[in-house]
């Protein structure tokens, strides 16, 4: 008797080790209970978190049906684990969208159409043109809309004895700052680092250049503006007041700007609030201005800053999709936009709403002027975007490391980037 | 008669005992890398469609410098790693078996890193090097870029993965170590040996199984190297290709670049790389690993 119990107990463990081991992945996270549904809404940034759920919770207010719970996935692993999920059924039902890969995605028949639930008339273009696909289609309700601007630490200027930066400030303003900065402080000016949206994205737009055609099927890296803006860009390291790209590789210049230790760096809104919140002890010494123009553009009026926007999306095939494309809807609502702004999450796509985000900076006590992010609207520059952007974007980045680095000339580095995306665009 | 023996109440057990570790082994282990075999002949990107290309990212993957590179580095880190790390841990060993006041202290200081997340060691290691504020540089009183200088950049991750694994092959030789008979050391000093005598003609013959398993060990897991690096070496690091080892390189093409295709011919190649150099040490073996008590 003692030794039936004992086979009975074993195999109850190896078969439950063997439906451990084989179960994975097959539990439904979104099993309906007592007729309640769980939809799942995944996000990438933590800073946000607290707003997505403030919006869910309006929503669950409104629907007490549906339960939604966010999902935060590092940004590393945002893609790895969203394209394993579309790939095998299981992708969470609401989820942010990025530009760099919204193409991808829609035109691979992944996302659900958007179309029918987005009041265009309350977006701009440039969100428009970002939740959607190659056909023209919306893939997405937009969600947020962002600009670059420039960070400045008005100790090291008042040090300096230099004015700080206005919307007059041209190129040649930045550099003679700079150069004041690290003479008479001894500290970095201009931080200016291989990055794109965040870097010479800005300098090339501003010149009248620019990175991709997607009608011509070219990139632009062989145009005299972009190379002009590309030279002066790449050639700022050469200066004593800018670290080199070795030192960025180990220090970000947003680490070396609030250790004090450089004075200016090229900065998102999207980051703005997270940093005041970081660094409590600069507040009020540091300020935004938007972008200084070029001098001498050889197209346009020299003002450019990228703007960059996320949407939020579902699939086309998802097993709560008429669910999700309600919240989607709702998540496209002034009401919804509404408290994205004003949980200082992210500038609202939708018009008019931008100074729910600017009053956040206002009612936390953050001394800072973040009004000129909104100002650069006016002459923002979506974000280049091509399917094939995610399979040069690195093999570019390495050329242009090749070009700081001193292990390929310019004019080479330029041709090679210009052949890799211009192969690239062919081969989708 | 067979049968019998397959199905006798002994042989049920075993089975029932094992099959857990064999069933998640091949759902685990197995089925993926047979996946993996069929993906390196297609041209698979994204979502999972993908149409078969014969050998073409083999073709493309042997015409690649950047691969080559990433094999040598793989090697290259192996030679740095493995000599250094396996002798310091030896060392440590007959240190950590002698007859020293707080033994386990030591023991469990020197095992210490083995528990931390490989992540927060590579960070914080980031940060010591790091060549403008970093502690190495302040002390030395030097401007040495240790992560971004091409010929560095990789024996500075070979310091963190030998920092990182010396206490833990240590612990495996101490056990080793253990297992010596003390009749032996009688006999060795009855004959006169010197203590270092005793350590190259009793305690190495006698740890050698031990040392043989650690070796293998760590050689595979020196070839396969990503974490470390990943975290030292960002993408924006002028030293990146000559210091990606080969799973970094899979990495990058398979998740950032989005090439699962290639980048499972990099796997592929990689395990390759790591049989013949496992098979070469279970032949070499036979001229120094003793068996015999």
């Amino acid at each position: 008797m003692k030794r039936l119990w004992k086979t009975i107990i074993v195999s109850a463990l190896v078969l439950l080790t063997v439906f451990a081991v084989s179960g994975c992945g097959t539990t439904d996270e979104n099993a309906d209970t007592g007729g309640t549904t769980t939809l799942t809404f995944r996000i990438w940034d933590t800073a946000q978190k607290d707003g997505m759920e403030k919006i869910a919770q309006a929503y669950m207010e409104k629907n007490p049906n549906i339960k939604i719970e966010v999902q935060v996935t590092s940004w590393d692993e945002y893609w790895t684990k969203l394209e394993a999920g579309v790939t095998s059924g299981t992708a969470p039902d609401i989820f942010w969208m990025h530009p760099n890969e919204i193409l991808e995605y829609a035109d691979a028949g992944i996302l659900a159409d958007c179309s029918s639930i987005v009041d265009e008339s309350h977006y701009s273009d440039n969100s428009i043109n970002l939740a959607s696909g190659s056909d023209g289609t919306l893939y997405g309700v937009p969600k947020d809309k962002d600009t670059v601007g420039l960070v400045y630490n008005k100790e090291l200027f008042d040090a300096a004895g230099v004015s700080y930066p206005n919307a007059d400030w041209t190129w040649d303003d930045l550099t003679a700052a700079s150069e004041k900065i690290y003479d008479t402080t001894g500290k970095y000016g201009f931080m200016a680092y291989a990055d794109e949206q965040l870097g010479y994205w800005n300098f090339v737009y501003q010149a009248g250049g620019y990175i991709v055609d997607t009608e011509a099927q070219k990139a632009g890296f062989e145009d005299e503006a972009t190379k002009e803006a590309l030279e002066f860009y790449i050639n700022l390291q050469k200066n004593d007041w800018c670290p080199d790209q070795n030192y960025f590789a180990q220090t970000s210049p947003g680490d070396t700007f609030f250790s004090g230790n450089g004075a200016m760096f090229l900065e998102g809104d999207w980051n703005i609030l997270s940093e005041c919140e970081n660094n409590p002890e600069m507040n009020g010494k540091w300020d935004v201005a938007v972008l200084p123009k070029c001098p001498n553009p050889v197209r346009g009026d020299g003002r450019a800053s990228v703007s960059n926007g996320l949407c939020n999306a579902t699939t086309a095939d998802g097993k709560h999709k008429e669910e999700a494309m309600d919240f989607l809807e709702f998540l496209g609502s002034e009401e919804a936009q509404r408290i994205q702004g004003e949980s200082g999450a992210a500038i609202p796509a939708y018009i008019g709403l931008e100074q729910t985000w600017v009053d956040v900076f206002k009612e936390k006590n953050y001394d800072i002027d973040v009004e000129n992010f909104i100002e650069m609207f006016d002459y923002a520059v979506t974000s280049p975007i091509d399917k094939s952007r995610p399979s040069w974007k690195t093999a570019v980045n390495a050329q242009l490391l090749k070009i700081y680095s001193g292990s390929q000339t310019y004019e080479e580095g330029l041709q090679n980037m210009q052949d890799l995306v211009d192969q690239a665009m062919v081969g989708y | 008669m067979k049968k019998t023996k397959l199905l006798n109440s002994e042989a049920k057990w075993g089975y029932g005992l094992v099959a857990p570790t064999i069933i998640g082994l091949l759902i685990l282990n197995i089925w993926p890398f047979i996946q993996t075999l069929i993906l390196s002949f297609t041209n698979a990107k994204k979502f999972g469609s993908y149409d078969f290309v014969g050998l073409t990212n083999y073709v493309r993957m042997f015409q690649s410098t950047e691969f080559w590179q990433a094999t040598w580095n793989s090697i290259y880190f192996c030679i740095l790693t493995v000599p250094v790390g396996i002798i310091l841990a030896l060392l440590l060993a007959v240190f950590l078996n002698s007859k020293i006041k707080g033994k386990v202290v030591f023991r469990a200081i020197y095992f210490l890193p083995m528990v931390v997340a490989p992540v927060a060691v590579a960070m914080v290691w980031k940060w010591m090097f790091n060549s403008n504020y970093g502690i190495i540089n302040d002390v030395l009183g030097l401007h040495i870029d240790w992560l971004t200088n091409p010929h560095l950049a990789i024996v500075s991750c070979a310091v963190v993965s030998i920092w990182s694994s010396v206490g833990y092959d240590a612990v495996l030789l101490l056990s080793g170590l253990q297992n010596v008979p003390k009749t032996l050391y009688e006999a060795a000093d009855l004959d006169g040996a010197t203590k270092i005598q005793q350590f190259f003609h009793v305690t190495l013959p006698m740890v050698s199984p031990t040392l043989f398993m650690v070796i293998i060990m760590r050689l595979m897991s020196s070839l396969k190297v990503y974490d470390i690096m990943y975290m030292m070496i960002s993408e924006s690091n002028p030293a990146l290709l000559d210091t990606q080892s080969l799973m970094y390189l899979f990495y990058r093409e398979s998740f950032v670049i989005g090439s699962k295709g290639y980048g499972s011919a990099i796997v592929v190649w990689t395990v390759v790389l790591i049989g013949i150099v496992t098979a070469l040490q279970f032949w070499g073996q036979k001229k120094w690993v003793n068996y015999d008590v």
